[in-house]
């Protein structure tokens, strides 16, 4: 699972979100570390659809402008489920081992 | 609509009608949203005169190529596109390696390192490089061997890199003699240069998205290249002066052609579907062959033997558009009935 999809499916945890709404969460939640692109979000919203881990919620009237909102599924939480643990048990492994090195601290120097 | 949306929607054209069609609104809503400052002025300001900014373009960018030249999950016609430029890198790389193998061969054996071998004559004696420029140039193009071997076995990003150290001395020397150089330099240095480029560009789409490679047949091809062209090649120039005239722009035209050829009557005894991502391959070298011979025609002119240098490249051309065209008409029919935009994604197939 590459970053933006990562974050793409994090911000959609907590309920559905549209296109600006998907980009400014992900800046809020990576610290502003990840600035979504649209291209780069529409290609992983694209895939995430296809693959039926996200899904269309509503549209809604906004300014002119129809805002679609996107919702998380059962099979998106699920993947984001196992990628988290993945990633989990990654930083894990490189803790154990960093504290390892500096015992007595239990930091790395 | 502002002048800023006219904009975007404009750079949203490189992406495929049917991708549009779902996902255009709403890309320019959110876009448009992305450059709301908060302040009506600036807002303004911004909906007359802002554009896109580079990054924004560039994303664009990257997924039209994805969108376009496909992996297993896409639709059956972006799909076949990306075997055809998959099959073509692959093709590409593996001539620069086997006439790097055989160059390579080559100075050993005018070294004297291959003492099993009869010994050069004495006008094949080898002019030993000016300077250390000259030696890392010269040493530097045996990179694309490497860097075919990591392409093939799935270590895509080394063979870029290692690609890059071939590619990076030549495109100095270039740029330098182009500046400072005694005598004009040839359309051709830099012909070779821009395919080597895009070469290096389009080696991204091999092993994206997990499409495997047919990892025998391509190592196998190696060996059966080098014996099948430059070392036949290089015996017949080494016997037959007359045979010198062929020229590296003549050769790719005179493979692409035999290569045609071939698959024309492979093609026969096929079902099409199978054959159409090597059919889209070789009209991608056919027309890089073309372009690279036609290119290069301003350099014939200023030889001695122009009359005869010409003739032979007319006779490529001619060739090449002749087997060319009518492989591309076969193939852009077949490739027409196939959907560009579906769910129903085409099992993978491998690279072969």
């Amino acid at each position: 699972m590459t970053e933006p999809t990562f974050f793409v499916l994090t911000a959609l945890l907590d309920g559905p979100r549209h296109g600006y709404g998907i980009v400014a969460e992900v800046t809020d939640l990576s610290q502003g570390r990840v600035r979504l692109k649209i291209g780069s979000l529409y290609g992983a919203l694209d895939r995430l659809v296809g693959g039926g881990l996200i899904e269309l919620d509503r549209e809604e009237a906004w300014q002119g402008r129809l805002r679609r909102y996107y919702r998380l599924t059962e099979r998106g939480r699920h993947a984001l489920d196992a990628e988290a643990r993945r990633l989990a048990a990654n930083a894990r492994l490189a803790s154990i081992r960093l504290r390892r090195q500096n015992p007595i601290e239990g930091t790395s120097a | 609509m502002s002048r800023l949306e006219e904009r975007y929607r404009r750079v949203l054209r490189l992406l495929p009608a049917g991708y549009r069609r779902q996902w255009e609104d709403d890309m320019v809503a959110a876009f448009l949203e992305t450059m709301q400052t908060g302040d009506a002025e600036t807002d303004e300001y911004l909906a007359d005169h802002g554009r896109p900014s580079l990054a924004e373009m560039t994303s664009i960018l990257s997924l039209a190529v994805r969108l376009r030249i496909g992996g297993p999950d896409a639709p059956p016609r972006p799909y076949v596109w990306g075997q055809a430029v998959r099959l073509a890198v692959l093709t590409g790389v593996l001539t620069q390696a086997a006439m790097a193998t055989v160059g390579l061969a080559v100075t050993l054996w005018l070294t004297g390192a291959l003492s099993w071998l009869p010994a050069p004559a004495s006008e094949w004696a080898l002019v030993p490089p000016i300077g250390t420029w000259q030696a890392t140039l010269h040493v530097a193009g045996y990179a694309w061997l490497p860097a075919f071997l990591a392409l093939v076995l799935g270590h895509r990003r080394v063979a870029q890199a290692v690609a890059v150290i071939a590619i990076a001395p030549q495109a100095v020397t270039v740029a330098v003699e182009q500046a400072a150089g005694p005598a004009p330099l040839t359309v051709a240095a830099w012909a070779m240069l821009v395919v080597e480029l895009l070469l290096l560009v389009a080696m991204s789409a091999v092993h994206r998205d997990g499409v495997p490679v047919a990892r025998r047949r391509w190592l196998l091809a190696l060996p059966v290249g080098i014996l099948a062209v430059p070392v036949p090649l290089f015996v017949a120039q080494a016997s037959m002066p007359a045979l010198r005239l062929l020229d590296w722009p003549g050769l790719c035209c005179v493979l692409v052609v035999v290569a045609m050829v071939v698959h024309l009557g492979v093609r026969a005894f096929r079902p099409p579907s199978r054959t159409l991502p090597w059919s889209l391959a070789l009209v991608i070298l056919a027309a890089t062959a073309l372009v690279q011979r036609t290119a290069t025609l301003p350099d014939l002119v200023g030889q001695v033997q122009r009359t005869a240098l010409l003739t032979i490249a007319s006779v490529q051309i001619v060739a090449v558009l002749a087997v060319g065209v009518p492989l591309a008409v076969l193939a852009f029919r077949l490739l027409r009935h196939l959907p560009s935009v579906s769910a129903a994604a085409q099992p993978p197939h491998t690279a072969d």
